[in-house]
């Protein structure tokens, strides 16, 4: 097997009209639910922390894209836009992020929280970023022994790519063949450690050579190149060949939470620009008027979920103790 | 105290009653499956998975690498998706290696995630003196798992209730951490061979009654305690030894009950002294029984120390029988 780091496909793959339009859709949701928190925060600030995905909405829309709705989906911690592309709804996941005992997890979360769905495969978040290379590797384990030919897509960024748990588990699971797909959104940045002082090689890709799985990179403000990419990586871990390491190039637009001055940075200046917009690179494939109307729906459901979810009611004693054994 | 009908009890070792627990529930339900270091071919450093391999194959029976955090982080991962691991770690101590996974993913991954998942394993731990394995290598490490709400926390002190309880562990829903003793492998007593005899959680055994002292011990300490109350029987002093079995759930009713009587309790583990498992059953006792209690409760414990590697000197640091002995003959005087 060829373990050389290879370049993704390019943008512009196969993709039917519908399809195009609710990828577009995705992220434009995304974007929206991400501008609305920049501005809520901004007006009234916020109980917990945010860590704002802006900017990463393509990789998050585009990879999920690439997922059948009962495949497992561990995600990262900038955003919502894993989940929502999931097929969570926005206003569960707000609610999650206000406290609310609506939310997934019943009004234990606040702030980036833990989003779960089992039923269509959201398997929730750890506390401790990089965790989920254990856990999606033994999810793995499962779905395979079950007899089912599901996938398990592990996001992850370049910060917690360094964890040993990532080794611990890419050993293992290349050799048992695990139906995983490692997704690494690579946006330059651990909190306030470029990459460039973390890592002895440019491309984390790279490191899948080691591991005998292919390595792939592929532009992360390219919402098709990305779903492209996890479609083939997708394809080789249901076929039972096992997993992938997909690295999406990125930037990190805001800080390392809402709130964060960066002042460790001098790259970019503090504000909602994205470079190379994952949005606008996709709305090139998309009439106006359709992208427009999209955009306003978008917007629409975001301000209308947020409206539902701040009258929602936050938990009580009794929810402290809820959920601590079967 | 056991269900099940007890229709032939041979005698078996400690490490072949878990064997055997590992085989009928294995036949029993297709999900239930282990990994771990060397606990394939070889059936484990101490040969307790022996013959498990040949019986349920390599998509069951699964040697991992040197590598904790995926034994027991893959655990977790597999029991949220449909199966049910049985997951070991050569050692106990190699719990610090896999800290995350045990302490956070396995105990609360499920409250974190409002109750929306669950985690239906069990981790095997070999716990306690061995002779000669070393600081990091022989510590009683219980008292961590009561630490950590979320997890249940068993140690069994005979082959019986090693097999009942790790029937039981397998088959309830919540994790659970398994120290089982090493040093006590080879032990044997009868175990019967009824395939739904199970040891429930949260029940203490009495070992021995008496009406003198309430002797709590633990693991390899239940033992010694019989030990110290035979000796202690020919000078007329009664101990009532109580066996927890599990510490998570804890019976403090059996252990309330016991004092209330003999208005004295002695407890004993093999794990160091100070912040054990015996000082939270010690605390339980006096916040529960102090108006029925004639003298302080003690504690016996490890000492403070490492356990040093020389087989002569880790037991110098362990209660040994003759003081578990001597601290009961001095309580009762109190």
């Amino acid at each position: 097997m060829s373990t050389r780091t290879k370049r993704g496909p390019d943008a512009g793959g196969e993709i039917g009209d519908s399809e195009l339009l609710d990828l577009y859709r995705n992220v434009s949701r995304i974007r929206a639910l991400e501008l609305l928190l920049n501005r809520y925060i901004e007006e009234h600030g916020f109980g917990g922390f945010w860590h704002p995905g802006l900017g990463q909405e393509g990789i998050q829309a585009g990879a999920v894209s690439a997922l059948r709705s009962d495949d497992y989906l561990f995600y990262a911690h900038r955003g919502l836009g894993y989940a929502l592309a999931k097929g969570m709804s926005p206003v569960t996941l707000l609610a999650d992020l206000f406290g609310r005992t609506p939310g997934s997890v019943g009004g234990k979360g606040g702030g980036t929280v833990h989003f779960v769905d089992p039923e269509i495969g959201v398997m929730g978040q750890g506390g401790t970023v990089g965790s989920s290379f254990v856990l999606g590797a033994g999810v793995g384990i499962s779905a395979q022994m079950l007899g089912t030919d599901k996938v398990v897509a592990i996001f992850f960024g370049d910060g917690s790519s360094a964890r040993g748990t990532f080794h611990e588990a890419a050993l293992t699971a290349s050799v048992w063949k695990l139906p995983l797909v490692w997704i690494c959104e690579n946006n330059g940045w651990a909190i306030s450690v470029p990459i460039a002082e973390q890592s002895p090689t440019e491309n984390i890709a790279d490191r899948a050579a080691a591991y005998g799985v292919p390595g792939v990179i592929v532009d992360g403000q390219d919402t098709l190149a990305v779903r492209a990419a996890t479609e083939e990586a997708v394809a080789r871990a249901r076929a039972g060949e096992g997993p992938t390491l997909i690295e999406a190039k990125t930037l990190r637009v805001r800080g390392h939470f809402e709130g964060d001055k960066q002042a460790y940075r001098e790259d970019l200046v503090d504000g909602l620009d994205v470079p190379r917009d994952p949005l606008k690179i996709l709305r090139e494939r998309v009439p106006a008027e359709t992208a427009d109307r999209i955009d306003e729906e978008a917007r629409a459901e975001a301000d209308a979920a947020l409206e539902e979810v701040l009258a929602m009611p936050t938990g009580g004693e009794d929810v402290v103790t809820q959920g601590v054994w079967v | 105290m056991s269900v099940g009908t007890e229709t032939e009890t041979p005698t078996l070792g400690y490490a072949r009653a878990i064997n055997q627990a590992l085989a009928e529930e294995m036949r029993r339900e297709e999900r239930v499956w282990m990994l771990g270091q060397d606990v394939g071919k070889m059936g484990g450093v101490f040969g307790v998975t022996r013959g498990l391999y040949d019986e349920f194959g390599a998509g069951r029976v699964r040697d991992t690498s040197l590598n904790e955090t995926f034994i027991v982080g893959a655990a977790v991962g597999a029991a949220m998706a449909g199966t049910i691991p049985v997951a070991e770690l050569q050692f106990a101590d190699f719990m610090m290696i896999a800290g995350d996974e045990v302490f956070h993913k396995m105990a609360k991954w499920r409250y974190m995630h409002g109750g929306k998942l669950s985690v239906p394993m069990v981790l095997r731990l070999p716990t306690g003196v061995l002779g000669g394995v070393g600081a990091e290598h022989s510590q009683s490490l219980e008292a961590l798992g009561m630490h950590f709400p979320g997890l249940k926390v068993v140690l069994p002190a005979t082959p019986a209730d090693a097999k009942g309880l790790l029937k039981t562990a397998i088959r309830d829903s919540n994790p659970v951490l398994f120290f089982e003793h090493k040093g006590m492998y080879r032990v044997k007593g009868p175990v019967p061979t009824d395939p739904e005899f199970l040891v429930p959680f949260g029940e203490a055994a009495v070992r021995r009654g008496g009406q003198h002292l309430t002797v709590v011990a633990t693991g390899l300490m239940v033992p010694r305690a019989l030990e110290a109350a035979a000796a202690l029987a020919a000078d007329g002093i009664e101990l009532e030894v109580i066996d927890p079995r599990t510490l998570v759930p804890l019976d403090m009713e059996t252990i309330v009950a016991s004092v209330e009587r003999t208005g004295r309790a002695l407890v004993v583990q093999e794990a160091v002294r100070t912040a054990g498992a015996g000082a939270e059953i010690a605390a339980r006792i006096q916040e529960a029984a102090f108006f029925a209690l004639d003298a302080p409760v003690w504690r016996l414990g490890a000492l403070d120390t490492p356990v040093p590697q020389s087989p002569v000197l880790e037991q110098l640091v362990i209660p040994s029988t003759d003081q578990i002995t001597a601290a009961a003959r001095e309580l009762v005087k109190l």
